[in-house]
């Protein structure tokens, strides 16, 4: 590496900008001697990671993320208190949140079962899922269309089953405008599930 | 040959940059190989359903200074039941996971590929754990070490209706008295004979054959632990599956 010839702190800039996600040791030094030269830039962004580390935190109920605890979401009176919304990520509430079309509350597993990568259910945010079910009518669960989330969507309809809550899964299938000679067939069996009449 | 292709098996996935998956495949033509499939993740890519896990595709790859990357897949087959019980997801992802830590990048093993997709396909119909653990010992099989199991590796005593224990230093079971501290997982005759039994059967008798509860846990306990300690590897998807 060229690190050698960069002064320690400057060195210590670049690594840490590459251990981020999608950033290869080019974007990393340009992102640093950017900082650099753009002095006030980087104060900025000094202080945002230093407020954001500082006050936002995991919602003791839901798990997203926020700077109130409870989050604004479970504290809401406006909300439907009877129906709770299970995803994989923060990132998840807002694709849902963007669409207005939900109005219930959310619970937020930071991530999904995946045994290869060693990820069981006491990684995930599930224990404070059950002390949170007696209001709840209707468990929905949104995780991503993959193996994992599949997987995950199923242990988690198998634990609930006792309990007598209806659980449904959001309907997966055919992305709009997506060409159904490009769909492999778990897309086209689970877009058959999720059929609504006319 | 900037461009390649591959008729291979989606053993392993990871989320990779914004919307990539870095995707671990198994090939006919060149075994284990890995590329990035770019834009999977937005729901209007081509590529998305062929490059999910466990699916069997055609694959065109491109050789990057790097990485190489998906060009074009067309998924052959989805294995649609692997997605639907969640017990046969856990087995099918304890294969792939082995096959993936005891295989090398670019080393053609033609036998393992098409012994994997077979049991992708059978799984279908056979118990998960069964067909998990008559997979394990022919992938062992393959790489040439199947433990030893009807006399012990130290003495040379036949074992027949006594316990024996397993030890991966000594490639195969142990008796009683030579196993002394070492490190050795219990395995009881009936095990052992189930062990041969899996090993040998073809699918429609593998279907027909049973485990009891403890018998189960003294060969998927057994396998792994001789796996790990052969392949010098934790098997994470084996270790998970057996707490679910
Ligand atoms: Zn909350
Ligand atoms: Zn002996």
């Amino acid at each position: 590496m060229d690190f050698l010839y960069y002064p320690q702190p400057l060195a210590d800039l670049i690594i840490a900008f590459s251990r981020l996600p999608g950033i290869g040791p080019k974007t990393a030094s340009r992102l640093a001697f950017f900082l650099l030269q753009h002095a006030e830039d980087a104060t900025q962004l000094e202080k945002a990671i230093g407020d954001a580390l500082q006050n936002i935190k995991q919602c003791s109920v839901c798990g997203n993320y926020t700077d109130s605890d409870p989050c604004k979401i479970c504290d809401s009176e406006r909300r439907v208190h009877s129906l709770l919304c299970i995803v994989e990520q923060p990132r998840d509430v807002v694709a849902l949140e963007k669409t207005g079309e939900y109005k219930g509350l959310y619970h937020v597993l930071h991530g999904v079962l995946s045994p290869m990568e060693g990820v069981g259910p006491e990684q995930l945010n599930l224990s404070s899922l059950f002390g949170r079910l007696e209001k709840v009518e209707e468990v929905i669960l949104a995780v991503n269309p993959t193996v994992e989330g599949e997987a995950t969507a199923l242990y988690i309809s198998k634990l609930l089953k006792p309990l007598n809550i209806k659980v449904t899964r959001i309907a997966h299938g055919l992305p709009i405008g997506g060409d159904l000679e490009y769909a492999d067939e778990v897309t086209i069996a689970r877009a058959l599930e999720g059929r609504r009449p006319l | 040959m900037a461009v390649y292709k591959a008729d291979a098996i989606v053993i392993r996935t990871r989320e990779y940059g914004e919307s990539d998956r870095l995707i671990t495949l198994f090939s006919r033509e060149k075994g284990k190989l890995e590329a990035v499939a770019k834009g999977v993740r937005k729901p209007k890519s081509s590529q998305r359903g062929g490059t999910q896990l466990f699916t069997y595709a055609d694959f065109l790859l491109y050789r990057g200074k790097n990485l190489d990357t998906v060009n074009q897949v067309q998924a052959k087959e989805s294995f649609v039941h692997l997605w639907n019980d969640f017990d046969r997801t856990i087995a099918a992802s304890c294969m792939v996971e082995l096959l993936d830590v005891a295989t090398t990048r670019e080393q053609p093993e033609p036998e393992l590929f098409f012994l994997t997709l077979s049991f992708l396909f059978w799984l279908k119909e056979l118990d998960p754990y069964i067909a998990q653990a008559a997979y394990a010992l022919r992938l062992m099989h393959i790489q040439g070490y199947l433990p030893v199991l009807d006399h012990c590796q130290e003495c040379g005593k036949p074992l027949e209706s006594e316990q024996s224990f397993l030890c991966a230093e000594a490639g195969g079971v142990l008796c009683a008295i030579c196993k002394n501290n070492r490190v050795v997982k219990t395995l009881n005759p009936g095990s052992r004979a189930l062990m041969k039994q899996l090993l040998r059967a073809k699918p429609d008798k593998i279907d027909r054959l049973r485990w009891n509860q403890s018998m189960k846990g003294e060969i998927l306990g057994g396998l792994c632990f001789f796996c790990e300690q052969k392949l010098e590897r934790k098997l994470k998807a084996w270790r998970q599956g057996s707490k679910l």
